[in-house]
Order: C-alpha cells, then structure tokens, then sequence
C-alpha cells in the first residue's frame, strides 16, 4: 500500500525537480549575463569556466535525483545537461590553450581543467556505449568538486619550464588523463557492483568512515602545531609559489586555532567507526540496532561539522598574515599551497554524502544499477581499457625522460609507483583470466587499484621528494 | 634414486612455472620498490641531507639493509631476474598447447564437440548443398571466408578471423622480456655522466655519476651558450652550440636544446643546466682623469689584463669576487654564485711611484677609489657562462623502444583482436531424410558480444536459406526453411 502511494508521487516530483533545475540553470547564466553586460568581455575563461560549473551542477543534481528516485527522464535531461557542460568545458580549454600558448597541462589547475573534461567525455561515453547511464551520479559531483577547486586555486598562466616544451608532454599526460579516468570510472563502477552484490550498508559505513578518518588523522598527525593551531605552507604572491626556506624546505606558517578544529572534527568523524565497532562487538540483536542508528547519526553531525572545517579553512587560508616559527615576519598562504589538504577535506565530505545517499535510498539505487553480473563484466571491460593506457602513458613518459634528462628509467618515486600501479593492474588481470577470480574478489582489486593510482597521482607529488613535483 | 631427482625437478619446474609464484614475487617487488620511494635513497640525496632526516642509528640500520639504495642492491636486481625467469618457465610451460592450438586449426567438428560447444543452432534445410551455399553466402556477407571441409563420409564448412589472438599473450610476455633485456644491457654497459663546458672550451672527460671519469674518443666544444627568458623572468629556453672533435676536426655541429640532444657515435649530449661560471668575460669602464685634464677613455678588460690609460699611468683588473665578503680588512670570495660580485683595479702611477686599488663597489678600508689618479665609472659587466651537459650512453635501449612497441601490438591483440571460429555442418538423418544445418561458433573473448554476432549469423543464413531457388524434389521440405 504505501509503495503504491509512494509510486503515485513520483511524476509529480519528477517534474519538479526539472523545473527546479531549469529555474536555478536560468538564474544563474542570467547573473553571469549581467556580469558580462557589466564587464563588457563575454568570451572569457571565467564565464566559460562558471559555464561549465552550472551545467554539471545541474546535470549531478539530476543523476542524484534519477539515483534516488529512478525518473527516467531525469537522465535526459541529465545527459543534456553534460553534454552542454562539456561545450563550455571545452571552450574554457581551448581558451586557455590559446591564451598561454600551450596544452593545459602545466600546473594543478590546468590539470583540474583537463581532468574534469575527461570525467565528462568518459561519462558520456559509459551511457552511449556501455548504457551505464547513472555513472554519472558519482562522476558528476567529482566535476563540479573539480571546478570548485579551480575557482579557489590561482589561475596565472605560467609559461613552461624548458623541460615540459615537448610534443612528448602533450601525448604523456594526455594518455595519463585517459588513463586516470578509466581507472576512476572502473572504481565507481566496483563500488556499484558491491552495492549491487548486497554488501552491507554498515560495512559501506565502517569502510567511509575509516577513509574519512584517515583524511583527518593523516592531517593532524603531519600539520597540527602544539599550541592548536595548524602549519601551513606559505606562499609568495609574487613569485606565484610556495616560499622554500632553502632547496626543497618549505616555510610553514602557523594559523591559529584550525588545530583544534580539525582534532574536533576528527573525533567526530571518528565516532560513526566507534558505533560501528560497538555494534559488532555487542552481537546481541537489538542493541547492534541502536549502536547502528547512533553511528548514522553520527556521520550526519561529521558531514556538518566537516563542512565548518571546509569553510573555516578556506576562510583563514584566503585571508591573513601569519607568523612562521622557522622565520621573521607575516606570510600570507593560500588554497593552492594545500591542495593536499583541501582535497581530503572535500573528499571526505563528498564520500559521506555518498554514504547518506546509500543509506536512505538503497532499495530506489539498486532498481536503476545494472545487475551486479553486468557490473562485474564491465568493470573488466574498463580496466581493459585502462590496463593499455596506463602501458602507453608509461612508455611515453620514460621516452619523454630519455629525451630531457637522458635516461627512461631512473626509479625515480613517481616512475616507481607508476610502475607499481601499472602492476597491481596486471595482477587483476591475471588473477581474473588465469584464476577466474570474479565478483567481490574483483571488484576489492580493482578498487585496491584505484587507491593506489590516487597514491600515484597526489600521494607521490605532495608526500614524497623527487624530479616530478611539478605533476 | 633416480625417481626422487625427476620427481623433485618436476615440483621445481611446476613451482616456477606457476603464476601463484609469479604473483608472489611480483608483491615482493612492489613492496620493496615501494620502500625505495619511502627511504631516502642515497646515489640521489645528498649525504648532508640523508643525516639531516635520519638519526645516525636508523641510518645506519637503513644503510645495513640496503634500504637507502634499494633499486641497485643484489638482491632486488635478483628478484627482477627471478621474476623475468618466471615469466619465462611459465610461457614454455604454456606455449606448446597454445602452439598447438594455433598451427592445428580445427575444421571439422565431430559429434560431440557438436553437442557441447556453444553457441549453436540447428536449421532444417532442403538438402545439404543449400545449406552449404546458404552458409557460405552469410559468412561472406559478415566479410569471413569460408572453405569447404571434405572428410571422408561428411563434409562441412569453416571460417575463421584473427588466430593469432592465441598467441598474443606471449607477444606481450616476450616484449616485457626484451624491455628487461634492454636494461639489462644499459645497465652492464651503459653508463651516464655530467660534463661541464665554459665558452669556447674544449673536453673529452665526462665524470660519470659514480665518481669515475670517463674520456671519450672524441671531444665535444663549446661555441656558445645562453638563457632566454620570460616576461615574468623564469627560463624559457637553454641552448648550447656544441660541435664535435674527432682527429682534429670539427665532424657534426648543432645546436641543442633542452628536449632535443645531440647524438654522436652512440652518446647523446642533454642540455641540463646553464649559469655563469663567477667568471669576468669583459669589463667595460670609461676612465677620466682625476684632475680633470685629459679626455675620457673607453676600456675593456679581462681578469689579469694590463691597460695604459696615459704614458705614466696603466690599470690592470687584478681580480673579480663574484660573491665577496669583507674580514678584518681582507677581501674574500665567499662563493662562486653571482650575489655579491666585486672587482679589483690596480692602478699603477709611475710618477706617485705607487699602486692604487680601486675598487667595485668602493668598499671601505680597502679601496683608494678617490685617490686615485684616474677615476672609473662601470659601463658594462659582461659575465662567463658555462653550459651543463648530461651524457649518456645507452646501449639496450632499442631493445626497450622495441619492446614498448611490441607489448602495444601485444595488448592490442590481447584485449581487442578475437580469434573467432565458424563451423556449419549438413546433418541428414538416415532414416527420415530430413536434413538440418547445424552452425557453432567461438570466440576466445569477449563472448558477450560474439553472442549477438552468431545471432547475427544465424538470421543471415536464414535469409540466405529463403533466397534459394526450390528444386522440384525438394518443393515440399523446403516450408520448413526458415525457422
């Protein structure tokens, strides 16, 4: 009786959340035309960029409302929405091409741009070629984090560096795009299958939370200063970088307070895992219920609070002069000298939407996904498609190094772990063919895989020294 | 005896053989490459800085260890070698089958292969030509090419597309071996190095990066070197105009780039870096007599030169402190890098009897600038540069840009290249004469879409069976055609 009731409202709210999105779509390009009529200049990259956002605002807005509710045409218009984003995506990134003179690969913002063009070129093509139409749901709002972050990050065009002026750059990194992208797309595919395969929501719990938690700990543990407040990279407006005590030796400076919250908020986020272990060690029925419920609860309180901690970072690292414990004198910091730091922090609150998203609408998720038979085999079929990529993106690099610094290999920390990630893959691989490991086994792998191409892609550049800092 | 030794020689060969080995020292090999990103590693960190981050016991345990040059230590050269020995036992082990497979194309299929493969289907035909003709027409139309199999009671009809999927997977082995070779090979003959070269200078040493040096048959020189940069100041290009000596003579010219090198005889020459070696190329002054009689002069110097400024008096530039500092009155050069420079005049007045120092910037105590019987206004500084040259000499590597290409056309095939394989055989049953085609296929990947190619087929064939002009003897068989 009331799945039927429920059923009858779904046109009406359908409908709704069209409206809705057309509405916020036209508010908003009719701002960004009075701005343009204001600053006279329409073809800019900022109008493009802002562009871009409404249209993947809007198009994740409709793959999460298809995901919870299972409109169809939701994903019409969904699917429209991206593909008019990727239009002005694309214009942002011939702009930029043309305005610095070459491909836009050399700084972290660059890299975002690129990067969430290929989110959308590779969502679109899941829908039309393997009609996997809801990926979007997970590639859409990983998008509009990446356009976020542009907007917060410097946008200078910095001509190149005498190493980076080759063709062989553009074809390196536009291979390792391609081949990131498939690796992602393959590890939301993975966790769509899990889902699909009936692992339990409080394992998703455990597992998020834990990821969340590491953000924080990882954190604390390297950044917080003893009298509460949090060290931070300094930067020189000037120069547009960071500012290096000596070779490799960045300044710190300290901002007061944000220690503390970041410890509050690890706490919180901490408590969800602490439910969740109470409620496994506590076998008895009900009682595993009720530590469940509180564990929920609490991960709804960590989303708020880890949504201060976002704000209050951001606030303090824009604005303000601090003090530096290794040097005289105030220095200013930015967003962009803790890219590390703002992306655990937008990455942990994405992955807890996420988990809310499971939670309250697991049964409507689990009628749009494929079959997890279907998951499974498409998966394989994307890390088929990455596993080449990744050779190629290899290859291309070590002949690109024997070009530069006269030697392919030099086991350098990101030539390393390139090859490890390359390995981890040809392990699934084997495993799959030879051993006709499938299902769960699988898809823990290719999410393993996934983890340690982040490892690759941020953990080396920020975590580790050596010749690759500039990726 | 005997017995034991064969018994044992088999459980090795099978244990190397087999990919769980494989896999085993493949996470051996990850972890330790792994911690070698971990730990600091020495050929590539300074020693200052290896103290810096370690205590001298955990330094000393890492060094213990091999942990701070693990990419060079026996041992992980040794499991690489193990893992390529693996790679090796494991595709012998497999290739005769496989080689089987793809020399011995299976033709005919007998009866109980009928019975199992899928997919299959059965359709009811007039008689076995049309069938036949009807087949081989649809496998044209999906561009194969069907042959006619005769044995020697049946007959029936085969077409296959791309065997070579077979054996693509030891393509891609085999170029992971020749990519191993080709290091292999760098890295017993190979070698690497540094060569330093100030304008107009000549040299055939290389220091090579672990402390040898290297003299090579031929010397390299440099004609001319410099920076340009951008707008905002950071470099935009190094070039260097290198020529090379052999006997004497200049054999190959060009001028290089960051990204574009020079090769000669096998060793390529990487413009690396570019600065000015603290060294004066050209002073430019123009000097005016103190008392205000005589005219100005214009004069260059170098480091050491003498030059008469009258017939009494001559200047000579005695020396240049790129980064000089001031103690008890001494002058000393507190580096070679271009911070603090200063320059050193001697004038020499015959009818004073005495020297002069002059000096660039005037610092006190030390200078005599305005007793001097000539005063000096700096014009032009124009600085030495050197140009820094990586050398490399690389052997292997066309065995490793071989094998890249090799292990391309490898995945390729591996991933998108499907062996796939038709039959479609009459079967006419004795006692009824009522004759069927039987069609089956296979595809060694990707089944799920060759599932719709084989529906494809069959429908084809099914059109094909319809087209077929009926023969009076078969007129009434032939309704049944096209289910």
């Amino acid at each position: 009786m009331a799945r039927a009731k429920v059923e009858q409202q779904q046109p009406a709210t359908g409908m709704t959340l069209i409206v809705l999105v057309g509405l916020a779509i036209a508010f908003l390009l009719f701002m960004a035309f009075l701005n343009v009529v204001k600053s006279g200049n329409l073809l800019n990259e900022t109008n493009f960029l802002f562009a871009t956002l409404i249209f993947y605002a809007g198009a994740g807005a409709l793959y999460l409302g298809f995901g919870v509710t299972g409109t169809q045409s939701y994903l019409k218009f969904a699917s429209l929405s991206t593909w008019a984003g990727l239009v002005a995506n694309t214009a942002a990134i011939a702009h930029r091409w043309y305005e610095s003179g070459h491909a836009p690969f050399a700084s972290v913002y660059e890299m975002l741009l690129s990067f969430v063009w290929t989110l959308a070129v590779l969502t679109l093509v899941a829908e039309k070629k393997y009609g996997v139409k809801v990926i979007g749901t997970v590639t859409m709002p990983v998008a509009i984090v990446g356009v976020v972050l542009m907007q917060l990050l410097r946008t200078e065009v910095h001509p190149l560096v005498p190493a980076l002026q080759s063709t062989w750059l553009h074809v390196h990194v536009t291979l390792a795009m391609l081949a990131y992208a498939a690796c992602a797309l393959s590890f939301a595919l993975a966790m769509m299958f899990l889902i699909q395969d009936n692992l339990k929501t409080e394992t998703v719990l455990a597992v998020t939370s834990a990821s969340t938690l590491a953000v924080y700990v990882s954190i604390v543990l390297t950044r917080f200063e003893k009298w509460g407040g949090l060290n931070l990279v300094a930067w020189n407006p000037e120069v547009k970088s960071e500012v290096f005590l000596s070779k490799g030796v960045r300044l710190f400076v300290v901002v007061p307070d944000l220690g503390w919250l970041m410890t509050l908020t690890l706490l919180v986020v901490a408590s969800p895992l602490v439910f969740y272990g109470l409620a496994r060690w506590k076998k008895v029925v009900d009682q595993k219920d009720g530590f469940l419920t509180l564990a929920n609860r609490a991960v709804f309180l960590s989303i708020l609070l880890q949504v201060m901690t976002l704000v209050m970072f951001v606030l303090r690292a824009r604005d303000g002069r601090y003090s530096s414990l290794d040097a005289d004198g105030l220095f200013p910091t930015t967003l962009a000298a803790s890219p590390f730091i703002l992306s655990g922090l937008v990455g942990g609150i994405f992955i807890s939407l996420l988990y809310l998203l499971l939670l309250w609408r697991r049964p409507d998720l689990e009628r749009s996904l494929p079959s997890a038979d279907n998951l499974d085999r498409i998966t394989y079929k994307t890390i088929c498609l990455a596993f080449p990529l990744l050779t190629l993106m290899i290859a291309s690099g070590a002949y690109w190094a024997n070009q530069t610094w006269g030697s392919y290999w030099s086991w350098d920390p990101k030539e390393t772990w390139a090859a490890i990630t390359w390995l981890v893959y040809a392990g699934y691989l084997h495993m799959r063919i030879t051993r006709g490991w499938r299902g769960r086994r699988a898809a823990y792998f290719a999410i393993l895989g996934f983890a340690v191409v982040m490892f690759t892609f941020f953990g080396v550049t920020y975590l580790l020294p050596g010749l690759h800092a500039y990726a | 005896m005997a017995l034991d030794l064969r018994a044992l020689g088999h459980k090795t060969w099978r244990t190397i053989a087999s990919i769980q080995t494989g896999v085993v020292l493949l996470i051996l090999v990850v972890i330790l490459a792994a911690a070698g990103t971990v730990v600091l590693q020495r050929p590539a960190t300074d020693p200052d800085e290896m103290q810096n981050a370690y205590s001298p016991q955990v330094l000393r345990f890492l060094d213990a260890l091999g942990l701070t040059d693990v990419f060079h230590a026996w041992w992980f050269i040794g499991l690489l070698v193990l893992v390529s020995v693996t790679i090796i036992a494991a595709s012998i082990d497999r290739f005769p089958n496989s080689w089987r497979y793809f020399s011995r194309p299976y033709k005919y299929p007998d009866e109980s292969f009928r019975r199992s493969v899928r997919p299959q289907k059965s359709l009811a035909i007039a008689d076995e030509e049309t069938g036949l003709v009807a087949a081989e027409r649809a496998l044209h139309e999906m561009g194969f090419k069907p042959e006619r199999v005769v044995r020697q009671n049946n007959f029936g009809i085969f077409a296959e597309r791309h065997r070579i999927s077979e054996l693509a997977v030891y393509i891609v082995h085999a170029s992971l071996l020749l990519i191993f070779f080709g290091t292999v090979v760098d890295g017993l003959w190979g070698w690497r190095g540094y060569l330093s070269l100030n304008e107009g200078q000549t040299s055939n040493l290389i220091d090579i990066h672990d402390g040898s040096t290297r003299t090579l048959p031929f010397s390299i020189r440099c004609d001319g070197a410099g920076q340009e940069n951008y707008q905002d100041g950071s470099p935009k290009k190094w070039w260097s105009k290198l020529a090379v000596v052999q006997d004497g003579r200049d054999v190959q010219k060009k001028e290089i780039v960051v990204n574009d090198p020079l090769l000669y005889s096998g060793v390529r020459f990487y413009q690396a870096s570019y600065g000015s070696n603290g060294k004066v190329d050209k002073f430019s002054l123009i000097a005016t007599p103190s008392n205000g009689s005589g005219e100005k002069q214009e004069i260059g110097l170098t480091v050491n030169d003498s030059v008469p400024l009258d017939a009494d008096t001559t200047v000579r530039f005695a020396e240049f402190f790129p980064d000089y500092a001031v103690r008890d009155g001494q002058v000393y050069k507190k580096s070679n890098y271009l911070e603090n420079p200063a320059a050193h005049l001697v004038v020499t007045s015959k009818k004073a009897g005495k020297d002069f120092d002059v000096w660039f910037p005037p610092i006190e105590d030390v200078a005599d600038n305005s007793k001097a019987p000539y005063q000096f206004q700096a014009t032009d500084l124009k600085l030495g540069h050197y140009t820094g040259l990586q050398v490399s000499h690389e052997p292997g590597q066309w065995a490793v840009w071989s094998g890249v290409v090799l292990i391309g056309i490898g995945l390729a095939c591996v991933f998108y290249v499907v062996h796939m394989r038709f039959w479609a055989v009459p079967v006419c049953d004795p006692k009824t004469g009522k004759c069927s085609l039987w069609i089956g296929g296979t595809a060694n990947r990707n089944r799920d879409v060759f599932e719709q190619r084989f529906s494809d087929l069959v429908a084809s064939v099914q059109k094909e069976l319809k087209l077929v002009p009926r023969t009076s003897a078969s007129e009434q068989i032939a309704t049944f055609a096209g289910d």
